[in-house]
């Protein structure tokens, strides 16, 4: 018979993570199995809920409005919010106010009952809380704890204050990835560092369980967002370290393949990404695309008469691809193996028939978000979370109770005093900030 | 330095980017990591380079060099018999492999799961391709910036009226090796546990569309609201002040200013008249009425500065703006060096090398970057440790399974 338990059952961990690196840790551990309890107040808004106590109309139209259901502003949005609600799936929430000394209090007690403590808050909140290091490791010597600021917790830029676009810009990130031939201003924010860290705290925490299974100690994780994307940009780093060699803003330009980019196809904004890596590709993208004759074209040849002539061969694809339908095309470029995809979106992902039959998207219901489809699990564990058993995301304090009562013992009374006190709620105080 | 892992074995069977990125993380961490390799050729990354002066070297390409750090290379021919033997010998000793062949080649060498599952049935087999193991789109060929497109993430990178550009050469890969990495010691965890193996099927292009660098985000957002976002964003004035890249003395900077930061921005800029300047104060989100005199302030003092003295005036009050720093920079940032993040590596046959070095830092358990290996380095030794004299060795090499 087998056993379909979850890597994670019985590993609780308490979460504090925000925008975005902390939703991503959280959404894996949680689908691994792991019980995830995210620790909240309603003195503070959970900036992966909203920064703003009340939405206001104009923000609701906007983008920033995409993110709730149906774009409804009214009481109780923040339960409603498609970061938190895909991030924080099948979590738990308390809402516990850490600046209340009984707040502190029943956090360490249910520090004694965790395996691990993850957190993003600004530099210096957990030590001005006190709840450092040194005092959780003291209440709970097998405590794990991974803390995962931008720029680490050490050197020169550790009290440095950024977002995702400022950590990309120091790791060398953005330099390396903007239109090769436009002004560096004009290069994107990729957001692309943060679910990378979110990764890197899911994988941390297992590491150290089973380090843990050896040592019978917990230790203090720190993950620098920024040295953690700085791998991604290895290629340029080592062209550097070891020719001394800067290219620049890339763009789509691959060093070692032409034509090889994004192209224009038929319809509004549709475009195509085709890699081509050999000649006998890019004979089959030629005839695929109805000119056969740039094949033969002597400019084009072979790949480093095409990296020499790589604006004109661009050109060439781009003026017959600009006719045709991306998705078709992919298809026929692929049948005839040259690697390319067309650029889908949302709509487009949903409807995917490759995605559907391998059951990409799950329903789940929420209680007050309603049914939707998410993204699936992020890999198959084929025995153990091959059918996740997705819960919705939690609302605000729901498991105040489980975790007051049933985790740490308190009595109606005591409970009832701690709402009454503001110590814990299930909806935000008017007052509440970011 | 002892890391986390030690004490697990884990055979790699992976090349490229995605799968070497989890076994480096393995291997950094402690893990005692056996990587398999072709015979002659070696994974694809030994031909990616760069290569010290250019020159192609299978033992020297920086892409290898950076991903295999610490990993043991043998040669195997899978094509043959005895290849495959040895290779379900090598998978009896591992707890976890790692495989990143195109989909369904496991199964062509008559090595599906269940042969993996006789040798070890305590350990997980890890499976990563560009689009799964099953589905229509199987077969697909992929690489970084397919896969972002097939993910729906890089139809919205990019300026609007123009096209959409990736994330730089290989790094959406990167981030699909880190998405596994989780997964793998999740696998390796429950296998162990419970003496059943687990086999995970892993697809960039899912890994990366369920990402949260817009690509699941955006498929709940749809859900949730109808709305599509199909088009790469305008940049918008989110107020009065300076917000997003400009140049400075010797290149460009990244800031963001919201607008109760407006004291500190003034502070530094020299402007602290307008704090309590009601003509400005009051027109922080009215751009059209001060905007252009707000940016002419602040190019006044950004002009004259380089990016690390602009970023260290600005962030000594907490105002985020970054230095956007080039390779170059990256290499000599006085943070990065503080804190001893590149590792200087002596190889062979690429001399001395520094590479980027461990990003997540254990205070009791911290690993090590160690040298990566030459191609088939390791051969002689683990064929000797699985019992096989010197002559049977040399036999295998003529007969090219080695």
């Amino acid at each position: 018979m087998s056993d379909r338990r979850p890597p994670l059952d019985g590993v609780r961990v308490l979460a504090q993570g925000l925008v975005w690196a902390g939703p991503f840790s959280t959404v894996i551990l949680s689908d691994l199995g792991a019980e995830v309890i995210e620790v909240e107040s309603i003195q503070h808004l959970n900036p992966t809920r909203t920064q703003m106590r009340h939405i206001p109309d104009v923000v609701m139209e906007s983008v920033g409005g995409t993110y709730y259901v149906n774009r409804d502003p009214s009481e109780g949005f923040w339960n409603r919010q498609a970061w938190f609600n895909y991030g924080k799936r099948g979590c738990k929430s308390v809402t516990l106010n850490l600046h209340s000394a009984r707040g502190r209090e029943l956090f360490l007690e249910l520090v004694k009952q965790s395996d691990a403590f993850i957190e993003n808050n600004a530099a210096g909140v957990v030590d001005s809380l006190g709840i450092g290091w040194d005092v959780l490791h003291a209440t709970n010597p097998r405590l794990i704890m991974v803390r995962f600021p931008g720029f680490g917790i050490t050197g020169p830029y550790s009290h440095h204050k950024g977002y995702g676009s400022n950590m990309e810009a120091v790791a060398g990130h953005t330099m390396v990835r903007g239109y090769a031939d436009a002004d560096p201003s004009l290069t994107p924010a990729s957001l692309h560092g943060d679910p990378n860290a979110g990764a890197h705290v899911a994988w941390a925490v297992q590491a150290a369980l089973l380090a843990r299974e050896r040592t019978g100690e917990g230790q203090l994780i720190e993950i620098s967002q920024s040295e953690a994307v700085l791998h991604h940009i290895a290629y340029d780093i080592l062209d550097y370290t070891l020719n001394g060699r800067e290219t620049g803003q890339r763009g789509n330009n691959h060093p070692a393949f032409a034509p090889y980019g994004v192209f224009p196809c038929a319809g509004h904004d549709r475009w195509i990404a085709i890699a081509v890596t050999s000649d006998e590709g890019f004979a089959a993208l030629s005839e695929v695309i109805g000119a056969p004759e740039l094949a033969s074209d002597e400019r084009f040849a072979t790949t480093i008469d095409r990296l020499r002539h790589r604006s004109e061969v661009n050109a060439a694809v781009g003026e017959r691809t600009g006719a045709m339908q991306n998705e078709q095309l992919a298809k026929a470029l692929q049948e005839r193996g040259v690697t390319a995809s067309a650029l889908a979106h949302q709509q487009e992902m949903h409807e995917d028939e490759h995605l559907r039959s391998r059951g990409y998207f799950n329903s789940i219901t929420h209680p007050e978000a309603g049914t939707h489809l998410y993204p699936g699990p992020l890999a198959k564990l084929e025995r153990t979370v091959a059918v996740p058993p997705f819960q919705p995301a939690p609302t605000l304090g729901q498991h105040n109770e489980y975790v007051l009562k049933d985790l740490l013992g308190l009595d109606d009374a005591a409970y009832q005093q701690l709402i009454e006190e503001q110590v814990i709620g299930d909806t935000y105080l008017e007052s509440a900030t970011a | 330095m002892s890391g986390p892992l030690e004490g697990w074995r884990v055979l790699d069977l992976t090349q490229g980017i995605a799968g070497p990125y989890v076994t480096k993380l393995c291997s950094d961490y402690g893990a005692n990591v056996l990587k398999v390799e072709r015979p002659g050729v070696g994974d694809a990354s030994r031909n990616i380079g760069p290569f010290p002066g250019d020159h192609p070297n299978v033992d020297a390409s920086g892409m290898f060099l950076t991903l295999n750090t610490g990993k043991h290379s043998v040669t195997l021919n899978l094509k043959t018999k005895t290849g495959r033997e040895i290779l379900l010998r090598l998978a009896k000793e591992a707890d976890l492999v790692v495989e990143s062949f195109r989909a369904g080649t496991l199964e062509r060498l008559d090595l599906a799961p269940e042969r993996f599952a006789e040798a070890n049935p305590s350990a997980a087999l890890v499976r990563i391709s560009n689009f799964g193991q099953t589905g229509p789109m199987r077969d697909f060929s992929a690489d970084d910036l397919t896969a972002y497109a097939a993910a729906g993430i890089l139809q919205v990178t990019g300026e609007p009226d123009r096209e959409p550009v990736g994330l730089g050469i290989y790094t959406p890969l990167f981030l699909a090796g880190a998405i596994v990495a989780p997964m793998a010691l999740a696998a390796m965890r429950a296998a162990h546990r419970d003496g059943q193996q687990e086999v995970v099927d892993f697809s960039i292009q899912e890994g990366l569309a369920g990402s949260m660098d817009r690509g699941g985000t955006n498929l709940v957002s749809f859900q949730y609201s109808g709305a599509l976002m199909v088009e790469r964003r305008e940049r918008v004035l989110i107020n009065s002040l300076p917000n997003g890249v400009f140049p400075c003395a010797d290149g460009y900077i990244q800031v963001t200013t919201q607008v109760n930061w407006f004291d500190r921005f003034c502070r530094v800029i020299g402007r602290p008249e307008w704090i309590t300047d009601p003509r400005m104060t009051s027109n922080l989100n009215n751009p059209l009425e001060i905007g252009g005199e707000v940016e002419a302030a602040f190019y006044e003092w950004l002009l004259p500065r380089t990016k690390q003295q602009a970023m260290e005036e600005a962030q000594a009050v907490g105002w985020p703006l970054s230095a956007l720093n080039t390779p170059a920079d990256v290499i000599r940032d006085p943070h990065f060096r503080e804190r001893g993040f590149f590792v200087g590596i002596d190889h062979p046959q690429a001399g001395h090398i520094e590479l980027p070095g461990l990003a997540v830092r254990f205070s009791d358990t911290p690993g090590e970057v160690r040298r990566p290996p030459l191609l088939g380095e390791h051969t002689f030794e683990v064929l000797a440790g699985l019992g096989y004299a010197p002559q049977e060795i040399a036999a295998l090499r003529a007969e090219s399974v080695i």
